[in-house]
């Protein structure tokens, strides 16, 4: 649960700034095999299996391989065609049409068209349906129009300009001839789905396992695995053991057992930055946090290296800004408040400063955090108080609709998606309710979010999302902390893996095979 | 004894309301909500209030417990938050793990525990209940999720004969009844064991504790005074009634037959009540955890029924008493 952390929309290119290891590559030497089994593992519980209800992690992670979207993500985080062989942008920016597969069927053996298209994104826009992902296609108040203008054709219209629109056509496409007219909130699709990808659905064993097998007929070519099995098991050591055993070929890895893993024997290591950042977010409601100075003094009383030193060794980077290394968008040159503890000092003033930061129970780096951050500052003054609160109870505080909300601080994390719109986490607009639960309020940024938005041209959306963040690292309504790394241990049976980066390794499922 | 039964069985009602009622205003109590957990930046405040509203939350807590209390009686405890299905169908299906774990290794401590305590009876202060004391109170203290990577180091990774997670090997591809009961009795050694270590020192004190009680007995005394052997008065006269308060016991472990065991689900992977029980509150999934705490307390007050009556019925003492 800890995990659940949010996405914002980045697209990455600057893999040049990775300090990723590439082994994987080099040892296909021994042959494949072609009646394989993959088992992955997945730490939470699987809900539903329909890419417009699910709202968690594990969910999403079985639905990738069986579902397509009209676009999909490269390892290198562009946006590329998928059931779309290619779209066009009308000049306006208001029209998309893209122009989709002919050769494409459901696992069922349907064709799909178009009208599928359609449907899955008017099954979206429907208020009866339980999707959160409704939002993502209504543009200030007007919804995004869809229609089929062929069997292969398929169009939006947008009210407006919206350049973050792209990254969520990766939604996975739902069968009109099978969902139409029924309930798609309680149908039993959701727990036997039928897609369009690599992988089709074979059974479902709640608590315990998904099993995928192989779809010979996917347009992408046939996928090198037999089948691919999702096993659930939800204690960290567990995974790790289960590792060690063989009985899954791949999981995530704990700061803490990095150096243990790193020495097995039958297991790669790979690390990788992730698209997530931590911070202490100061509620700038709070009189104590108006002032710029204070925040600023904070912030040069953070020792980011001894913190990051105590929590991770080396497996996280120190952050600056409200965006990460891996995005197109990084601005490396904002003010980075090098630690001085004078200089803090000097900017308090002498004042008394006492606060409460909230961390959520069971994250143990964001506890560990609050304890070393509460000992720094006391080094300049400043008394931190810290309350470890169970996650709903904290998302509670910070996502009621009032002003002031009732907290001082709270140690939390962004996950950052495809594209680097982070309008609902910084327009003064999306407070108190929203996302910007911590009341930053900057009429600068609040244009630049407005204009980054509805600017379509790469490049000059890359200067307004560097200028935010100089902005934003220059007020510090937030103190940035840390970029953890994702640490994945993978068996070494286990070959075509993609290039490690936030995408994740095992982004082309249909290239991954196991050795004999 | 007909309207004894009648009157227990007719209180359960009033008892099972009270308890959804408490129950239900408690859940509401905790702070957070079902659609809090889809935080994403993406997702707007109008979108969880719609669904909130999909969801029937946006009413007043009180009328929320009337509508899932009128459906309630009729048997249906309404559909899961997230996972779109009827709250009974996802238990149902949880049930057969945790009824196969808590069974099978009730049954097995039940068997281990209550010799072991009869015999360190017997043998009070003797070589033999030393030893199985000193090895009760290392089973009750050990931390059990330290007993379980242990365990799982051990048969899983050195000698690897054990699966150390899951209740079923999906590269199973065999269909035959015979493998796949295998695999299942493979995969429940190690979470079985670990309850057996766990709750063996309990039920063994405890055993060892009413068998003494009863060997103080004046009957007992007396038995022996008339030259019984020994082998007779220990087992006709003093086990017969040193097992009595046993009934309670099984009456009392009869609800964590069904809710399962959520520590060690949740290290071995098991896929039963005790995770879902759990990952519901924490996630407040509100019909689940109803569904869950009402299926605890209806077997809670059932066990207790039924050891009332087991009691009476193995007890005479008991059913002279009610006559007075």
């Amino acid at each position: 649960m800890g995990k659940m952390r949010q996405i914002l929309c980045l697209i990455l290119v600057c893999f040049a700034l990775l300090g990723c290891s590439f082994q994987q590559q080099k040892h296909a030497s021994r042959s494949i095999d072609k009646s394989g089994t993959l088992v992955l593992c997945l730490g939470g519980e699987i809900s539903i299996l329909n890419p417009i209800l699910s709202s968690d992690s594990s969910s999403s992670s079985v639905e990738g391989p069986i579902f397509s979207g009209i676009t999909k993500v490269s390892e290198d985080l562009e946006i590329i065609p998928d059931l779309a062989r290619r779209w066009e942008v009308s000049p306006d920016g208001k029209t998309y049409t893209f122009y989709l597969r002919d050769d494409v069927k459901w696992h069922d053996g349907k064709p799909f068209t178009a009208h599928d298209a359609v449907f899955t994104f008017n099954s979206i826009l429907d208020p009866k349906v339980n999707s959160v992902r409704r939002g993502d296609f209504i543009i200030e108040g007007a919804p995004i129009k869809f229609a089929a203008a062929g069997k292969y054709i398929f169009q939006a219209f947008l009210p407006k300009p919206f350049a973050p629109f792209l990254a969520s056509m990766g939604m996975g496409m739902l069968p009109e001839h099978i969902l139409k007219g029924k309930d798609i909130n309680s149908s039993s699709f959701n727990q036997h789905p039928i897609g369009t990808g690599p992988f089709k659905f074979k059974e479902w064993i709640s608590g315990d396992h998904v099993t995928l097998t192989r779809n010979e007929k996917y347009y992408g070519g046939s996928p090198l695995l037999s089948s691919l099995v999702f096993k659930i098991i939800p204690d960290e050591n567990s995974r790790l053991i289960a590792l060690e055993a063989g009985e899954v070929d791949e999981s995530d890895i704990p700061p803490n057992d990095y150096s243990r893993v790193k020495k097995l024997e039958k297991v790669n290591v790979f690390e990788y930055d992730s698209l997530t950042y931590t911070y202490l977010g100061l509620n700038l409601a709070r009189s104590i946090f108006k002032d710029k100075k204070v925040r600023q003094a904070l912030a040069y009383g953070t020792d980011k290296k001894q913190l990051l030193n105590l929590i991770f060794r080396r497996l996280a980077s120190p952050a600056y800004s409200p965006s990460a290394p891996v995005s197109w968008v990084y601005e490396d040159e904002v003010n980075k408040y090098p630690y001085d503890p004078e200089k803090a000092k000097k900017l308090l003033n002498g004042k008394p400063l006492e606060f409460t930061v909230l961390v959520n129970q069971g994250n143990k780096e964001r506890e560990k955090a609050a304890v070393i951050l509460q000992w720094q500052y006391k080094k300049i003054g400043v008394k931190v108080n810290v309350r470890v609160m169970e996650w709903s109870a904290l998302l509670k505080i910070i996502n009621s609709p009032k002003d002031p909300k009732d907290f001082d601080a709270v140690i939390i994390g962004w996950s950052l998606g495809l594209d680097p719109d982070s309008y609902s986490i910084w327009h003064s607009s999306q407070y108190p309710a929203g996302l910007n639960f911590i009341k930053y309020d900057n009429k600068e940024a609040d244009r630049l979010l407005e204009l980054g938005r509805t600017t379509t041209e790469r490049a000059k959306r890359k200067a307004i999302y560097q200028r935010l963040q100089k902005i934003i690292a220059d007020d510090q309504p937030y103190v940035f902390l840390w970029y953890p790394k994702s640490v994945v241990a993978v068996s070494k049976r286990v070959g075509g893996l993609s290039r490690p980066g936030p995408a994740g390794l095992f982004l082309n499922i249909e290239k991954v095979y196991v050795k004999e | 004894m007909k309207t004894y039964l009648i009157k227990r069985l007719l209180m359960l009602i009033p008892l099972l309301i009270g308890i959804s009622l408490i129950s239900f205003f408690v859940m509401h109590l905790a702070p957070g909500d079902p659609t809090a957990l889809f935080t994403d930046p993406n997702v707007k405040p109008a979108e969880l209030a719609r669904i909130r509203a999909n969801w029937g939350l946006d009413k007043p807590v009180i009328v929320q417990y009337f509508y899932w209390l009128k459906n309630a009686v009729r048997g249906d405890f309404g559909t899961a938050y997230l996972i779109n299905r009827p709250v009974t169908e996802v238990i149902f299906e949880r049930l057969p793990a945790t009824l196969l774990l808590m069974g099978a290794s009730m049954l097995i401590t039940l068997l281990l525990a209550v010799p072991l305590g009869v015999i360190s009876a017997i043998k009070k202060n003797k070589f033999f209940d030393h030893a199985v004391t000193v090895f009760s109170f290392i089973g009750m203290s050990i931390p059990s999720f330290w007993l379980v990577l242990m365990l799982m180091l051990l048969f899983s990774v050195q000698l690897n004969i054990l699966p150390a997670t899951g209740m079923y090997d999906p590269l199973i591809k065999s269909s035959s009844l015979f493998v796949r009961a295998g695999d299942l009795l493979r995969h429940l050694a190690l979470p079985c064991l670990t309850m057996v270590i766990i709750s063996l020192a309990g039920i063994t004190r405890y055993t060892r504790a009413s068998m003494l009680e009863v060997l103080r007995q004046n009957y007992v005394r007396t038995a022996r005074a008339k030259g019984l052997p020994e082998r007779i008065v220990l087992f006709k006269h003093a086990l017969r009634n040193a097992l009595l308060p046993l009934i309670t016991l099984l009456g009392m472990m009869l609800p964590d037959l069904f809710a399962g065991a959520f520590i060690i689900e949740t290290v071995f992977a098991w896929p039963g009540m005790g995770r879902l029980g759990v990952t519901a509150v924490f996630s407040r999934n509100y019909p689940v955890v109803m569904g869950v705490v009402m299926m605890s307390a209806f077997l809670i007050v059932i066990g207790n029924m039924l050891a009332d009556i087991c009691y009476a019925v193995a007890d005479p003492r008991i059913r002279l008493e009610r006559r007075d």
